[in-house]
Formats: C-alpha cells, sequence, structure tokens
C-alpha cells in the first residue's frame, strides 16, 4: 500500500513485468460479451446500412454522396460546427477551473456546492422541458431581466436562429457540467496532496500549481472529457428538440445532424440514408478521438 | 501506422465507391391500392391492442364496459400531439420484424395518412372496407376527406377543427363596434381598432397553425396534393397574396400580435384584450376559457368570414384527430367495431372535448356547450356552417405545414419583417421538405 | 444560502490537502494579504454566480409545484404559493391515469438498478483488465470501445430493436435492462482510474508474494476501487433512470412505461402542448414542474450516497501514502 499514492510516473521498469497472460481475458470476458452484443453488433450493422439500400443491395457510397446533397446538410453541419467549438471551449475551461476552486478547501461548502451544480443533470429529458418553457420567456421567466437586458421580449426573439448555438451551450452545461466537475473533482483528488503542498512551500501561486501540477496530472481525465464532450457535442439532440417542444416548433426539425439522421430514419423511412448520416458523424468523432488519444496519452500506461 | 491506417481507409472507401451495384435512391413508396386490401387470417376472439392518448382513454374504457365481451389491451401512448411521430416511429420498426401494430390506434395528427396509407403494405387499413357505409356517411360532409387516399378511406375523423371568428361580445359591444362577415370588413375594423383602441388585438399570427386559420381560409394553394405524391405549393398565388397584404398590414399596425396564443407572455399581457380572433373550434374551451381564463358570458363565435369578390365562403382547419384500423389486425370486425362506436356514439362524443366529426353526436354536443352557459350567444350556428365550409383544397402532407410556418416565418415575423418579404424562402422550405420526403411538387 | 456560510477558518488560498496535517502552515500573513482576500472575494463571486446559474431555475422549480398554473404565467416567477395548491398538484398528478406515475418510476427502479448490477459486473473488472494487465487485443478492445462509444444512438436504434426482436425479447424487461448495461463509459472510467492510480509495481508484488490474479484483484484492486465503483453506479444509474429512447422503442405496453417515457407522454397529455387535451385535464404547470421534480428525487439520493463513498474512498486511496 505505501507506494499506492506515489507519482504513477516514477513507477519506471514496469512493463517488464507484465508477460501477456490468460487472466486479462478473464477479467474483460463478460464485457466483451456485452460490447459484442449492443455495441459491435448493432454498429457493424448500422455500417451495412450505410452501404446498402432498403432492398438489401450493395450501393457503396451512394447513401452518403445522396445525404450530403440533402439541402439541410450543410446547413445542419455548419450549425453543430459552430455549437461544438464553443461548447468546448466552454466546458472545458469552466469544469476545469470549477472544479480546481472547490477542490480542497471548505469541505463542507463544497460538497454542498458540487451538490447544487449537479442538481440540473439530474433534470435531464423531458423533465426539463417544462423549465425550459419558462425560463426562455422573458415575460415570466425567473431569469426575464437577463433576456430583456440584450432587448430580448418574447419567446420567439430570444430563440431567433442565430442565437441558438449559445442557447444550446447554456442548456447542455447547466444539465451537463455537475457531472464533469464531480468526475475532475474525484480525480484531483487522486493527486497526491504533498506534491501540491511542496510546490506551494516552494512559493507557487495557485494558477501556477494549477497549471504545472494539477492539470498535466489530470491529462488522461481531461482527454477523455474532451473526446467524449466531442461526441455529444456533435451528436447534439436532445437540447434542440427540448426547445423546439417548448417553442411549438421554432426551431427547425433538421437544425443538428442527428435530428436529421432521425428524421431519414423514422420520417422517410429511410434506414440506410440515416445510417449514412451516423456514420458521417462517427468519422468526424473518431478523427478528433484520434488526435486525442494520441496527444492525450489516453491509452498509455505510465 | 497512422499512414497505414489512412491507407485502409482510403481502399476500403475506394472499393466502395466501385462497388455500387444497386441505386442508392430509397424505394418510392408506391400507395396501395384500397381494393387489393387483402385482410389477415381472421379470429373474432383474438385480443386487440389499442392505443390511444391519455385523453382518448376513457372513451375506449367506456367501450369495453358496454362490450364486455370484447378483448382488448389498452395501451396509452402520446397520440403523436405537438409534432410526436410516436406512431411513425414504431410502426417503421414493426414493419420492420413483422409484428407488433396496434389493431387500433389514435392519432391527433391528421397528416399521419400521409405515411400510414403508403407503402408496399400500408399500415392503415381501408376503413371502408372495415366499417358499414352507412356510418362513414354520417360524418360531416369534408370530414373524411383528410383520410382519403384514392379512392380508399384509410382513418376515421374524431373531430373538427373547424375555423370560426371568436370574438368577446363585451368588448364589441363596448366598443361599438358590429361584427364583421367578410375578410374586407374585418380589415378595417382592425384598423380601426388600431387607432381607437390600440393594444387590442384581431388575431395573432405567431402560432404555428396561422397558415392553417388564414391562407387555408382564403384558398391558397400551399398544399394541395394533387394524386399520390404530387403537391401543389404556389404561394406567389393572388390567393395566398390578398392575405398575405392583409395580415402584415394588422401586425404593422400592432392590430394583429405576432406571438401565439399559448405563450406565456401572451396569456399574461394580452389574452384579456382580444377583441376578435378567427381560431379553430376548440379555442372556446381550450383557449379562452381555460387557458386566457375569460368569464363566463364574454365570448361568442361567428360564422366563417369571407372575401367580397368570392361567390362562395370557405374556411380552414387546424388539427383534428383521426383513428386508424390495422391492415395487419387479426380481428377487424372488433377493432372495426370499437372505431364507429368511439367515434359516432352520443355517449362517446356528446360529452368530448373537441367537436364531434360525426353530425349526429356534434348535434348533441352543441346542446351540451349551451347548457354550459359558458358562452355569450349560441356557438351552434357558426360551428355548423363552418364545419361544412373547410376549403377542400388543402390537403394533409406528411410534413407539417405548422412545423415550416413556425421555424421558417415566425422567427422573421420576430425581427420585424414582413410575411411578404418571407414567401421566398416558405416556398423553398415547403418544397425542400416535400420533395426530401418523397413528393413531387409542382 | 447555506452553502455561503463558512467559518472563519476557511482562508482563501487554503491547503489543497485532505489530511488537515498541514493547517499549522497557515500563517495570518498569508490570511490577510491583499492578494488573498482578492482572491476570495473572486472565489466568492465566481462561485456564487455558476451557483445562481445552476440553483436558480431548480428553485423557481421548487416554487412552482406550491402554485397554480394561473400564478405561475402571471405571478413573480419567486412568489410563494400555498401549501393548498401543492397538495391540488399533488392530487392531479396522482389522479392521472390512477397514479400511473408511481409505476413508472417503480419500472425505472427495476431497469436502472438491474442493469446496474450487469454493468458493475461487468465494467469493474474490464477497466481492471484493460489497465493492469496484459493480453494481446488490450488495445483493439480499447478503440473498439472509443468508436462504439462514439457511435450516433440514432443509428444503432434500428440494429438494436431487431437484434433483440430476433431473440424474442421485446416487450420483456430485458429488452431494456441487458442494452442499457453495456456501459463503455464506466469501463473507461474504471480504467483511467487504476491506470493512474494504482502502479503496477503494487500488483507485481502482490503476484511475487504468490496471490494469483483473482486474488490480486479481489484483494488489491477492488478495496482500492470503491471511489470508482460510486463513480461508476452513480453515472449508470442516473444515465438508465433518465434514458428514454431505448424503452420508449422497446416497450410496447404502457405499463412497462419507466419514468421518461411516461413523462413524456405526461407532457404531450397537459393542456400546455396539446391543444387538443380539453378542459378537464389537470396536468398543467405545476403537475408536469411536480412530475419532473418527484421522478429526480431518486437521482438526488444515489448522487448524495455515492458522493459520500466517492469522497471517502479517494481520500483512503489518496492519504495512506
Amino acid at each position: 500500500m505505501a507506494t499506492a499514492s506515489a507519482p504513477a510516473r516514477q513507477a519506471t521498469g514496469v512493463r517488464g513485468h507484465r508477460k501477456p497472460n490468460r487472466s486479462g481475458y478473464f477479467f474483460v470476458a463478460g464485457y466483451v460479451v456485452l460490447l459484442i452484443a449492443f455495441g459491435i453488433g448493432p454498429t457493424l450493422y448500422a455500417f451495412w446500412l450505410s452501404i446498402s439500400n432498403s432492398r438489401g443491395q450493395l450501393v457503396g457510397l451512394g447513401n452518403f454522396t445522396r445525404t450530403f446533397t440533402d439541402y439541410r446538410f450543410a446547413a445542419a453541419f455548419t450549425h453543430i460546427m459552430v455549437y461544438v467549438v464553443i461548447w468546448l471551449v466552454t466546458l472545458m475551461v469552466l469544469v476545469v477551473s470549477l472544479a480546481l476552486m472547490l477542490h480542497g478547501r471548505m469541505h463542507r461548502t463544497s460538497a454542498a456546492l458540487r451538490f447544487l451544480f449537479y442538481l440540473p443533470g439530474a433534470l435531464a429529458g423531458v423533465a426539463s422541458v417544462v423549465l425550459w418553457l419558462i425560463l426562455l420567456d422573458p415575460t415570466n421567466s425567473p431569469v426575464g431581466f437577463i433576456l430583456r437586458a440584450f432587448g430580448w421580449d418574447s419567446l420567439a426573439t430570444v430563440i431567433l436562429p442565430s442565437h441558438l448555438p449559445v442557447i444550446f451551450t447554456i442548456i447542455a452545461f447547466w444539465t451537463g457540467a455537475g457531472g464533469w466537475i464531480i468526475v475532475v473533482y474525484g480525480a484531483l483528488n487522486s493527486i497526491p496532496p504533498e506534491l501540491v503542498e511542496a510546490a506551494r512551500v516552494d512559493g507557487a501561486s495557485i494558477f501556477q500549481i494549477a497549471r504545472m501540477i494539477q492539470i498535466p496530472l489530470l491529462r488522461k481525465w481531461i482527454a477523455y472529457m474532451l473526446i467524449l464532450a466531442f461526441a455529444t457535442g456533435s451528436q447534439l439532440f436532445v437540447e434542440p428538440q427540448l426547445v423546439s417542444t417548448a417553442s411549438f416548433g421554432m426551431i427547425p426539425d433538421g437544425w443538428s445532424p442527428n435530428q436529421l439522421s432521425y428524421l431519414y430514419a423514422f420520417q422517410a423511412g429511410d434506414f440506410n440514408g440515416a445510417a449514412a448520416l451516423a456514420v458521417d458523424l462517427l468519422f468526424i468523432g473518431l478523427a478528433s478521438a484520434t488526435v486525442v488519444v494520441f496527444r492525450g496519452g489516453l491509452f498509455e500506461r505510465e | 501506422m497512422r499512414t497505414k491506417m489512412v491507407g485502409a481507409i482510403a481502399v476500403v472507401g475506394a472499393a466502395l465507391a466501385l462497388s455500387a451495384c444497386g441505386s442508392a435512391d430509397p424505394a418510392p413508396a408506391p400507395s396501395a391500392k384500397a381494393d387489393q386490401f387483402a385482410p389477415a387470417a381472421q379470429d373474432e376472439a383474438s385480443e386487440i391492442t389499442v392505443w390511444a392518448d391519455a385523453t382518448r382513454v376513457p372513451v375506449v374504457k367506456a367501450y369495453q364496459k358496454a362490450h364486455p365481451e370484447a378483448k382488448i389491451k389498452l395501451v396509452t401512448y402520446s397520440g403523436n400531439a405537438n409534432g410526436a411521430t410516436d406512431l411513425q416511429t414504431k410502426v417503421q420498426l414493426f414493419d420492420r420484424t413483422g409484428n407488433g401494430w396496434p389493431d387500433v390506434a389514435f392519432s391527433a395528427t391528421l397528416s399521419d395518412t400521409a405515411w400510414a396509407a403508403f407503402g408496399d403494405k400500408p399500415y392503415a387499413a381501408p376503413v371502408d372496407k372495415v366499417i358499414d357505409k352507412s356510418v362513414l356517411d354520417g360524418f360531416a360532409p369534408g370530414a373524411l376527406d383528410p383520410c382519403k387516399v384514392g379512392a380508399g378511406t384509410y382513418c376515421v375523423r374524431n373531430d373538427l377543427a373547424q375555423v370560426v371568428l371568436w370574438y368577446n361580445k363585451k368588448l364589441l359591444d363596448k366598443f361599438g363596434y358590429t361584427l364583421p362577415t367578410t375578410w374586407e370588413e374585418y380589415q378595417a375594423l382592425g384598423e380601426k381598432v388600431a387607432k381607437e383602441h390600440p393594444g387590442y388585438l384581431v388575431g395573432t399570427a405567431g402560432d404555428p397553425w396561422a397558415p392553417e386559420i388564414y391562407l387555408w381560409a382564403s384558398q391558397c394553394p400551399a398544399s394541395t396534393v394533387t394524386e399520390a405524391k404530387n403537391v401543389t405549393v404556389d404561394l406567389k398565388n393572388a390567393n395566398c397574396s390578398r392575405m398575405v397584404g392583409m395580415l402584415d398590414k394588422l401586425i404593422a399596425n400592432k392590430a394583429m400580435s405576432k406571438a401565439g396564443v399559448f405563450d406565456a407572455g401572451f396569456i399574461k399581457n394580452q389574452a384579456s384584450k382580444v377583441l376578435l380572433m378567427p381560431g379553430p373550434s376548440w379555442f372556446g374551451q381550450v383557449l379562452f376559457n381555460s387557458t386566457f381564463k375569460i368569464p363566463k358570458g364574454e365570448i361568442a363565435a361567428g360564422a366563417p368570414l369571407k372575401f367580397a369578390s368570392d361567390t362562395a365562403t370557405y374556411t380552414g382547419n387546424v388539427g383534428g384527430g383521426v383513428w386508424y384500423i390495422s391492415s395487419h389486425s387479426k380481428n377487424l370486425k372488433t377493432a372495426g367495431d370499437l372505431v364507429s362506436w368511439v367515434t359516432t356514439a352520443d355517449e362517446a362524443q356528446a360529452n368530448a372535448v373537441t367537436y364531434p366529426a360525426y353530425t349526429k353526436a356534434a348535434a348533441l354536443w352543441l346542446t351540451k356547450q349551451r347548457d354550459s352557459g359558458y358562452f355569450a350567444a349560441d356557438i351552434s350556428p357558426a360551428f355548423t356552417q363552418a364545419a361544412e365550409q373547410v376549403w377542400p383544397g388543402w390537403s394533409a402532407t406528411q410534413y407539417s405545414q405548422e412545423a415550416i410556418y413556425a421555424s421558417t416565418v415566425v422567427p422573421a415575423l420576430n425581427k420585424d419583417q414582413t410575411i411578404a418579404s418571407t414567401i421566398d424562402a416558405w416556398q423553398t422550405a415547403i418544397t425542400n421538405k416535400a420533395t426530401s420526403l418523397g413528393y413531387k411538387v409542382n | 444560502m447555506v452553502a455561503l456560510n463558512t467559518r472563519p477558518s476557511d482562508t482563501f488560498p487554503s491547503d489543497t490537502s485532505q489530511s488537515g496535517s498541514h493547517l499549522g502552515r497557515r500563517t495570518p500573513r498569508r490570511r490577510w494579504s491583499t492578494g488573498a482576500i482578492a482572491g476570495r472575494v473572486t472565489w466568492f463571486v465566481v462561485t456564487g454566480v455558476f451557483l445562481l446559474f445552476f440553483a436558480l431555475p431548480v428553485v423557481w422549480m421548487l416554487l412552482a409545484v406550491t402554485k397554480t398554473d394561473s400564478q405561475i404565467i402571471r405571478g413573480h416567477p419567486f412568489a410563494i404559493g400555498t401549501w393548498h395548491d401543492f397538495t391540488q398538484a399533488w392530487g392531479n398528478l396522482l389522479n392521472f391515469q390512477d397514479g400511473a406515475i408511481l409505476l413508472w418510476m417503480k419500472n425505472s427502479a427495476v431497469y436502472a438498478f438491474g442493469s446496474l448490477a450487469i454493468t458493475l459486473a461487468t465494467a469493474i473488472p474490464a477497466g481492471y483488465g484493460l489497465a493492469l494487465t496484459e493480453f494481446v487485443g488490450r488495445k483493439l478492445l480499447l478503440t473498439t470501445t472509443l468508436v462504439v462509444m462514439i457511435m450516433p444512438a440514432a443509428a444503432l436504434v434500428l440494429p438494436l430493436y431487431l437484434e433483440v426482436n430476433a431473440v424474442h425479447l421485446t416487450g420483456t424487461i430485458w429488452s431494456v435492462i441487458l442494452p442499457l448495461s453495456f456501459y463503455p463509459f464506466g469501463v473507461y472510467l474504471t480504467y483511467i482510474y487504476y491506470s493512474s492510480t494504482i502502479p503496477p509495481d503494487l500488483l507485481a508484488a502482490a503476484r511475487l508474494d504468490g496471490c494469483s490474479e483473482w486474488q490480486v484483484f479481489t484483494k488489491i484492486a477492488l478495496p482500492l476501487a470503491r471511489p470508482i465503483i460510486a463513480l461508476v453506479s452513480f453515472f449508470s444509474f442516473v444515465g438508465n433512470w433518465n434514458n428514454f429512447f431505448l424503452p420508449f422503442v422497446m416497450l410496447p405496453d404502457s405499463q412497462q412505461y419507466p419514468a421518461q417515457v411516461g413523462l413524456s407522454n405526461l407532457l404531450a397529455a397537459s393542456a400546455v402542448f396539446n391543444t387538443s387535451a380539453g378542459t378537464e385535464n389537470q396536468i398543467l404547470r405545476p403537475e408536469l414542474a411536480l412530475a419532473a421534480l418527484l421522478t429526480i428525487l431518486p437521482v438526488l439520493v444515489v448522487f448524495l450516497f455515492s458522493q459520500r463513498a466517492l469522497l471517502s474512498g479517494m481520500l483512503a486511496g489518496g492519504t495512506k501514502g
């Protein structure tokens, strides 16, 4: 146990100790069964759908070119790019800063704050429609004064198309940030206090400690958060649906690519086109994930 | 290693691009011929599954009570209200697996027929092959039009939502105005109200269903399905521009609100200032009574307006639910019996929330409304007249006109643009949407 | 607010250590320097702003259930209603289809806990295996997990449905529990946790002492896993509880609906969203807000429990050094 919290990077010469053995298979076996049944299987089937037609014939990239020329394609992907940029920057900066701020001081207060920050996360999905229905309407919103300060005096002016990426970011941040704050906070706890304390004694400011010690040690967690945040961001679905319901349809139903994919599948009955759009999103997600995996060393073991 | 991966992806991509052996176009769904309807093997004792929304659940339970021998499994679902597509989503999946379809389904969305009656084996059975003609003949003229595809009728109408002219009698009397009978008088009154009583309203243009209230009544060919999947969209037609011009004027002088009637802001600040409001029959109880909380004895309904130059009066329609019977049902007899009972029986319809599509039930429904004493005058003449004046040139399509108006025109209105200036964008939006769902647009 | 009631000894910048053994290092000079005061003010302002951002809407919702629909629309957003209106809303909600909301919550609990059990039994060993054992295909497994995680769910609905139908599970609770119990997110959390907290040396030492692989896992890895079990349980539970689409697609019977699907029906049945719902319908904004609050209660309870385990566990791991 003595070395449990020693800085991981000090553990050198480890690789030699581990030889491939069968125990690894045993540990992952249960998960692999589920992975094949509910992950790989359906994904492969979706791939097959994307390159075939409704009569089960192989059509190559036909579905991709077809969906690419859809009049909503460019708009949806532009929307999502703008949104993802705003969303990722907001999430990364604020979640890491808030977790650092909450960490290690005023335990009771910090615990209470984390709980309160998390609260909206429980209010996900359908449960929050009624909330946004009122919140976004300046006439009786609890935050109406803020909306009116921007010169928005009705629901329709609040959700004008140009405001949407920011509004969706706020909704997504409101529901999702608390959970990530907890993850990062938990990760901060696994950093040995001696390291931080030593730096502090050396006269490092809290910003220097964060930048030089805490953030580098959180690298994997941040990489992981980045990948998932990118994936969930590019697959935005709930927030536009939510605002659309709350505003009686003032958001176009194909605002985001994922919504478009849903429209293909369930409005046009075109599962092949839907799968093609999903594969597009998958590749975009994978491209970013690849960068993050290699730069963030997610697969590496120190 | 990464270059290898990129290379592999390129090879796979190239192989895919070359290996097409079928067309990527989604199979265009042919509409089934009603006379080719081939029911599944029947078993009159089998259980039927009924999908209904929460509002319709009591009616189905009442049927069960009146017919204890029928075996019914009742499932509550959203009823496709407010743009939901639950029924369609599930039926798409059932079509894939070949089982699971509900024998009877209620939908609050008229446009569901546009997919339910299409496909290799459409979900909806032609009800004219299942339900007696004498029953179907008892519906208000035109009530079943949205259910008709080709020669077949694929659903049974639950309620009508014909547009009438709602007005606040107390306010109208107080201001000394008379109720307009033509759109010209309506516009003149609107301009007068703007001058003499600023803040009071003669209508709203921010509701998703505004085109169904105004453009439909104006006989604007925005959504005319000619055959199968051919649709005419012509928002530049003179019948459209006369109404659009009027709306723009009234919006400009603030006699018409840009808000929607269910916006919390509207309910709070403007609901009590509604002088006139063309709107569907359900506005009476649902909007004025329960949402706006306008006191008893103030609201009344006038007959639909007409254009002075037109020979006949036409009006629009906003919603109205329908019942479907599954073409896969193993017990069409019970299914048909249930659907006719819930749509026509006095017990089922007299106390319904909305105006019954079945003429005999509607008469009883109107007496009940009179007895309720909410309205300032008898609404029966206006309602019965309007029920027969719905313009038949506006068809239900698989896409929602309401959603397109709400996402294209309403945002523009809120940027202080006129409806007229959005006509091109609006026309394009409808055309694009229709084309994407396999319609041919003229 | 309770959260802002701080004890005088809580100073800024305070120590980041958890053990409390460094308390003595705080010096009065440090406590009162301008920088420290500015820092402290910043801390309060920033956390205060975010506190308002996260909590204010929830407070509004708590108040909403004590008002009538009309008061919500016409009154001040933060006015407090009456007990009578709350009981009224409660009664109306319970009246909806004879207390359907309670049935939905019960169903949700079955699905959420059922899949949580399977998730824990598979994800924790898998994360451990990926982090601390070596086997052929480890990276492949990590990559595949990531790919599957990124795949948009909309495209997986049809394949999953066909699959579940093919094995005749449609309409059973397993059609929801099994797909939900596949939780790659949890596997990754566990993997990252083990690979960044437990040095392989420790395990190597245990192996040298004659522990079998299974013993290494149960004697060393599992006791240290408490915080990660809490974290995975929590996220998995919340994910299961809030999942809408899977049960919506899989379950054909309204008696089987979980809370999220039920809520969406409640919403569709409410006169607020459904113009055909009619006047006898009693489900308006206060009832909707109450239903929403009711369905998040279990999530909050689980949160509080796991928060405790999470912290105590992490602390144990951190201070034993």
